[in-house]
Order: structure tokens, then sequence, then C-alpha cells
């Protein structure tokens, strides 16, 4: 995409401005990535990156270290292909062919094949079918084909390099149904039973038909995808890329070219923080007639006379049955309901029911009865709570942001500073497109807590506790984010464009300005909130990941109190304007304040220790820019006031004072 | 109409008449070249070949084709229950019926190839079904029909209890040999009533 690029060149630009970043510390500061987590700007950057040792072509463009993956289309995978093809080519001193058949063999791995090429050429072009040398054709007029039986002359005839002779035919044939049977027509070997000799693909492109000549190269093709242990195809449908992969930390969160992001051990939807055996529990558990049954026990009871379940949905205590049983009892104790009446307590109530329970003469029916009730709600807890994120997830990526109200900004501006609009339009768009896609993701995290929760053992209250002190912050936080994607900017679609009349033009700009100014704030605002919540939803997820294992309840008291005031002094930056970034920098978690900091993965505040976590024993984090929408809230804060500044020299200090008043 | 699949069953069927394999015929059914009926004997000296019940000793086995005529030079205990039609010439004791069912992928595609003698074998389905390797994945165009009948015929007496078509028969064989083989010989017997 053009943005992309050219985002890409503004960023690499702003490098060189150091000025514009007060903390001085470079925006490229890679080092700061200690543990590969995969930076949010992922989505729009993803460049294929040039890591696997077999990829060695330029045009693929550059690389970011922390990235795992490459994200392949088929012009690569054909590249790749031939790439590997010759190596294995040159190395072994083997045609491409062989080399081809070779690499299909052994699952596209050059260094699988160079280890056993070497270990024992001779096995190896036995099991593969590839002989040494090539036997042509009997050199006489005619020849007998040994599928037809009929007789040819020899140029009517092929061999493999076997030399078992057969004709064009029914080598055609041959050939056309191996492939119409599927990918096995790559392992494809001579007609003779006895002979196990390999046919590649230059004798397919000399026997076979057009068409079957263009499937077969598909498959092949295709055949570096999914032999290779490496790549699989991107599951979202319609998408065409591949993704190659090199296993290392344990986070296989892919994120496609079609924006679809994926898990790629288990091939389904991005489900940190849980791991994939526990994801592919859940959705059978979803999907499975278990969860029906344990509904029919907690909610039915059976007839007394005929056993079929009845649910009761309203009405008094006095049931009966359907015909042909047509039994009449009382719901609540089950007995026949000649024996109930006003006596017995009347419609709603079973004295003879409360007077059993007293008791305890309920019976082991009722017992499971109980136990299926706890379990399904338990699970009915849980699986609404992720169907609804769910759900909210879809909503959050469809919804953008209406054109209507960027454009409203670009207008405002325009009349003033052409260049300047564009660049904050730019921005504005990067920066909503952005704020989406966090929503989505962290919408996407909460939405998997709860199959996390679901599976947590029900017997470590602490770390149930501590889990559910997490999920509620990040949902607090997250539903903060969404109420202001969704409220703050209804404020735009009420405003009208600029007039003609200056006057006009000039209390409409001074609102839109003020308004403007305003909205700024709040979207910088946001953002760093966004990226607050951001680094929040890393921890809960890492935490997540480690299995809570640094639980203790004191702590747990401990970040409830420190991050409610963290918390309060991101609100406290929403009145200020042209002040505001340096002091809401101040509300970032990773802060070092004189007297303590807080930790990146437990969230405790240390005191004492400056580098090592007491709680948690973890590193301190330093980052001094947790993410790049930081910068990009610099960047615009600096614009406007540059703006504004110049807006005052040209319009001089009289028009100035109406426009802005006293903001 | 001859495609290359009826042109390449006629010489099968050349051949089989010219230079038949022993213990095997087939004839593809008069109106239709793509199903055939075939016949395979049992081979000699196993449960197969229509050997005595236990209490005769002096058993000759019976050399005898198919459309052929009995040789004078048999002699029996038992009276094999056998039907000779002057007219067909055909003795129906110790043969196993079998049909193959060719399409017009032949020879790239093997037929399906079913008994229709009922079978007591490890590796036959007891609806006549074969569960032979090179009738399945291991088929190549070079096999012909006398090459299946043969294949199958051996398989007759070498069965493979690792991929069995009929459980019980499988276990028998690797279990109790002597039941198997009593089996067998009750399930050949019932093929000389057969018609």
């Amino acid at each position: 995409m053009d943005s992309e690029d050219e985002m890409a060149a503004m960023m690499e630009d702003s490098n060189d401005d150091e000025e514009f970043y007060g903390g001085g510390g470079g925006y490229g500061d890679d080092d700061s990535d200690s543990d590969g987590v995969v930076m949010d700007y992922d989505g729009f950057m993803d460049h294929d990156s040039d890591d696997s040792d077999d990829l060695s072509s330029s045009h693929l463009h550059y690389h970011h270290r922390s990235q795992n993956y490459t994200i392949l289309d088929e012009d690569d995978i054909r590249q790749c292909q031939e790439e590997s093809i010759t190596k294995i080519s040159t190395v072994l001193s083997i045609s491409r062919v062989a080399a081809g058949i070779l690499l299909r063999h052994y699952n596209w791995s050059v260094s699988k094949v160079n280890d056993e090429w070497f270990a024992d050429e001779e096995k190896v072009r036995k099991t593969v079918g590839l002989l040494e040398n090539d036997s042509p054709l009997p050199d006489v007029k005619e020849l007998t084909c040994g599928i037809c039986f009929e007789t040819y002359p020899r140029d009517r005839m092929s061999a493999a390099a076997c030399g078992h002779p057969f004709c064009v035919i029914c080598w055609q044939g041959y050939v056309g149904t191996a492939i119409n049977d599927g990918p096995g027509c790559l392992m494809l070997r001579c007609p003779d039973p006895s002979c196990g000799a390999a046919i590649g693909q230059d004798m397919v492109n000399k026997l076979a038909s057009n068409d079957d000549k263009e499937k077969y190269n598909r498959y092949f093709v295709r055949s570096f995808v999914e032999d290779n242990r490496k790549t699989k195809w991107c599951p979202a449908p319609g998408c065409e890329y591949a993704v190659d992969f090199v296993v290392g930390s344990g986070n296989y969160d892919v994120n496609c070219r079609c924006s679809y992001s994926f898990c790629w051990n288990c091939v389904e939807e991005a489900h940190r923080p849980v791991d994939c055996g526990t994801v592919s529990k859940w959705i059978l558990k979803n999907s499975a007639e278990s969860e029906n049954m344990n509904w029919i026990l907690a909610n039915s009871k059976p007839c007394p006379k005929c056993k079929r379940p009845i649910e009761k949905n309203q009405g008094c205590m006095h049931i009966t049955c359907t015909p042909p049983c047509k039994f009449e009892f009382c719901w609540l104790c089950l007995g026949a309901w000649t024996e109930h009446g006003e006596r017995t307590g009347g419609f709603y109530a079973c004295n003879r029911y409360e007077a059993a329970k007293q008791e305890g003469a309920c019976d082991d029916a009722e017992k499971r009865r109980e136990m299926a009730k706890n379990s399904l709600e338990r699970y009915t807890h849980y699986y609404e709570r992720w169907a609804t994120n769910q759900s909210l997830e879809k909503l959050s990526d469809i919804q953008c942001q209406p054109e209507s109200q960027l454009k409203f900004i670009v207008e405002a501006w325009l009349q003033c500073f052409i260049l300047d609009a564009l660049y904050i339009l730019r921005y504005a768009e990067y920066l909503s497109a952005l704020f989406v896609n966090l929503i989505v993701e962290c919408r996407r995290v909460l939405k998997w807590t709860y199959a996390y929760g679901y599976y947590l053992p029900e017997n470590e209250h602490a770390k149930k506790q501590f889990f559910e002190y997490l999920q509620g912050e990040a949902e607090s936080g997250l539903e903060r984010l969404h109420q202001c994607a969704e409220k703050e900017f209804q404020v735009y679609l009420n405003s009208e464009g600029p007039s003609k009349d200056f006057n006009e033009f000039r209390t409409k700009l001074a609102g839109l300005t003020s308004l403007f100014s305003v909205s700024v704030d709040i979207f910088c605002q946001q953002l760093i909130g966004a990226g607050v919540t951001k680094n929040y939803f890393e921890n809960l997820v890492r935490a997540l990941e480690n299995g809570l294992s640094d639980v203790d309840s004191d702590a747990v008291c401990r970040q409830a109190g420190s991050s409610k005031n963290v918390g309060s002094g991101s609100g406290k930056g929403r009145g200020g304007k042209g002040k505001g970034p340096t002091s809401r920098s101040n509300s970032s978690r990773n802060i070092d304040d004189s007297t303590h900091w807080s930790c990146e993965y437990c969230t405790y505040a240390n005191v004492r220790s400056p580098t090592v976590c007491e709680m948690c024993q973890q590193r301190r984090y330093v980052n001094l820019y947790p993410n790049p929408t930081y910068h990009m809230v610099l960047y615009i804060i600096q614009l406007f006031i540059v703006v504004r500044v110049d807006l005052k020299l040209k319009l001089g200090t009289t028009w100035w004072n109406m426009v802005f008043g006293q903001i | 109409m001859s495609t290359p699949a009826r042109k390449r069953l006629m010489r099968d069927f050349k051949r089989l008449q010219q230079d038949p394999p022993a213990g095997i015929s087939g004839a593809p059914q008069d109106n239709n070249i793509m199903l055939w009926n075939a016949v395979i004997f049992g081979p000699d000296d196993t449960p197969w070949d229509g050997g005595a019940s236990s209490d005769v000793d002096n058993y000759k086995t019976i050399d005898c084709k198919l459309y052929g005529w009995l040789h004078e030079s048999h002699t029996c205990h038992n009276l094999l229950a056998y039907s000779l039609e002057h007219s067909k010439q055909r003795a129906v004791y110790r043969t196993f019926k079998l049909t193959l069912q060719f399409t017009e992928d032949y020879p790239n595609k093997p037929p399906t190839v079913r008994f229709v003698s009922r079978m007591f074998h490890p590796n036959i389905y007891a609806d006549g079904s074969i569960c032979l390797d090179i009738l399945q994945n291991q088929w190549s165009p070079i096999y012909d029909v006398a090459a299946i009948l043969t294949s199958i015929q051996s398989l007759l007496c070498d069965p493979n209890p690792n991929s069995p078509a009929n459980s019980e028969a499988a276990r028998m064989f690797s279990e109790n040999k002597r039941e198997y083989n009593r089996r067998v010989r009750e399930i050949v017997e019932q093929s000389w009533t057969a018609d």
C-alpha cells in the first residue's frame, strides 16, 4: 500500500529529527525490544523479512528484528523454491529436476537433503528413485509397450531413466490419471512395479497434456508450503499468502498481510494468552452435545410416571404431563397432585417439599442436578462473556472512523496551512486505524482470558483472585478506550465545515480550533491511555502465560493501591492543554519516580531494588518510549504548537487573541 | 467403439486363452466386456484344494479343467457333489467364483474384484471384497487379468493377518490353525454344491 510506504518514509525521516523527541532516546531504539515482543505497528509494517537462511533475495523489504515470521505471496514461494533447487543442484551436481524430486521427498529441507545425501548416497537414490545412469531405449526399430501390448516404432515410445519402454499414449494416460488423483502425482514412479524410478517434472512436461502440465506445476508450487514444516497457508478465507515461521519463543501469533491474525501452531485465530491445547478443548466444548445434556439435567425434572424430562417455564406448581401420560403432579416435590391442595401450602409452595428438604431426604438425583447446575452455570458464565467479547471484537473491526470527521479537520486547517493539515490528516488516519486495531486486539485477548479462567483449577483461590483482578482492570481499561472511541468522536459529527464569510469563519474557526485543540488533547490522551492499556494487556498476557506463578496475596492488595494512583494520574491530564504531554508522560507505568518504580511484569511497586523486581524476580524492562503512538502523539503536539505560533505571526496578536482567547 | 480399455481387455482375454496359468480361468460376460466372470482353483496341497474329509486317507487330487472333461483316472471315496452337464462340461467343486468389474480407466485404474462364493479368509470381507494391495495402492498398469487372478490364488494360502478383513478368520489363523483349516474345508465343501 502506498500509505504504508509513506509512513515508513516518514518514520525514517523523523528518526533524524532528534529535537522532536524530548526524551533523547531514538525512536528506532531496537535494543530496547529485549524479548521480541511483537510491536503494535506490525499490523502495518508487515514487510517481508529476510530472516531464514534459505532466503537471500534482495527484492524483499527491510527486516524487522523482532519479527520471527515472513509473509510470502505466490511469487515469493516460487522464488524460494527455485533457490532451494538451485542450491541442491549445484552442491550435489545433479539436474534441477532430480534436485526437485529430492527436496520434495525431504520436505524442502535443504539441510536434511545434504545430510542424507552425504551420509549414504546409494540409499537415498534407491529410496527416492533417482538412478545413477540414464538407460536409453533398446536400439531396435520397434518396441512393445508394456501396458497396451501393441508394437510401435521406436520414436513413439518413451521411458524413464530405468529404460522400461511404454508408448506415448499409455504414458499420457498414466501420467494424466496420476495428476487427476491429486498431489500424489509428485511422487510418481515408473509403471513397472518392480522398478521404482521416479518420474520428474521433465517427463511430465514431455508426456502430459497442457492442462495436466499446469495442474502438476500448481501442485509442485503448493507442495513447497504444504510439505514444508516451516510454512503454512494463512487460514483466512480467500487469502493467498503463506507464512514462513521461525520457531523460537513461545509466541506463535502471526499477522498476515490480509489483516487476519492467527496462531501459527494450531492455525486457529490468535489466542494469547491461552495455549493451543486449551483453545481446542474450549472450542470442542462449545460445540459438544455434553452441554445440552448438562442443561437438561440442570433445568428439567423427569415426570414421576413416564420419566420424560420436563422444563417448567412459568405458572404454578400443578403440572400435567403430556398425553399419553397425563399424570398430574407437584413440580416441587414430584408427588401426585391428589395429595396436594390448599392444605399443603397452595399452588406456589409445597410444605411437603420443604419438610422433606429439611429432613435431608433429597436423593441422589437432586444432588446430581445440583452439581450439573453448578457446572453449567460456571461454564455459562465464562462462555457468555467470551461470546460477547467476540461479537464486540467483530463490531470494532468493521467500525471505522467516518470520513466526515477527518475531512472536517482537514478543512478547518486547510484555510491556513495546507501541508500541515495533510500531515495531520495522515497521522489522524493512521492513529485512528491503530486505535481500532488496538481495541480489536485487546478485545480478543480479553475474550480468551475467559477461556483461561474456565480452565483454572477451582481450589487455587489466590490465583483465581489475582486473575480476576487483572481481568477486571483490563476490562475497565478497555471499556474506557471503547467509550472514548465511540463517544468522544461524536463531537465532530455535529460540527459543520467552515463558511466563506471571514467573520463567520473566524468565529467558527475559533470554535473549531478550540474544539480541535481539545480534540487533539483528547486524542492524545486516549492514545496515551491506549499505550497504557496496551502495556497493561501485554502484562496480563505475560502473567497468564507464566501461569500466574508469581502470585502473592499481599502483592495483589498493593497493586490495587498503586494502580489506582496511576489511573487517576492520567485522568488529571485531561484538563490541561499545551502543557499536557510532559506531565502525561509521567503517568506511564514504567516511570522512574525517585521513590519507586512499577514492575512491568507483576506491577509491584518496587522501592528498594533498582534493577530487579522483588516480587517476580524479573529484570526491569526499561523502555522510554513504550510504543510508537507516543511519538506520533508528540509529533502532533509539536505540530500543533508550531502551527499556532505561525498563525499568530501571520494574523497578528489581536486576531490571535480573538480566535484563541485565553486558551 | 474400441477404447484403449476395451482393446487392452481383448488382449488380456486372448492371453488368458492362449497361455492360461494353472488353476485360473476367466472370461468376459457375453454382452459386456467390462464385466468378467473368473474362477480360481484352490491351490494344491492346501485346505483350499477340496481335500478329502479327515476320514479318507487316500485321495488323489483331481486335475480338472473348467470347460474340459473329467479324467478317468481319479479315485475317490466320497461321491463328489458335482454336476456334470455335458453341454456345459462344468465341474463345480473346489472352485471359487469371482467377478471383475472394469472401468474405462483400465489399465490405469484397477478393476473391482469380488468373490461370489462364500469365503472364510482373513483378507476377504463378508461381502466378497478382497483386501489386496495390488488392487488398491500398489496397482500398476502392467498387471493384467492373469496377474490379478494369480496373486489372488496365492493370497488364499498366504493370508496377511495384519490387515484383517475378517477378524474372526484372522484371529483363528494366528491362534488355532487346526480350527482354521477345518473351517476352510467346510467352506470348500459348500462350494461343491453351490451353483
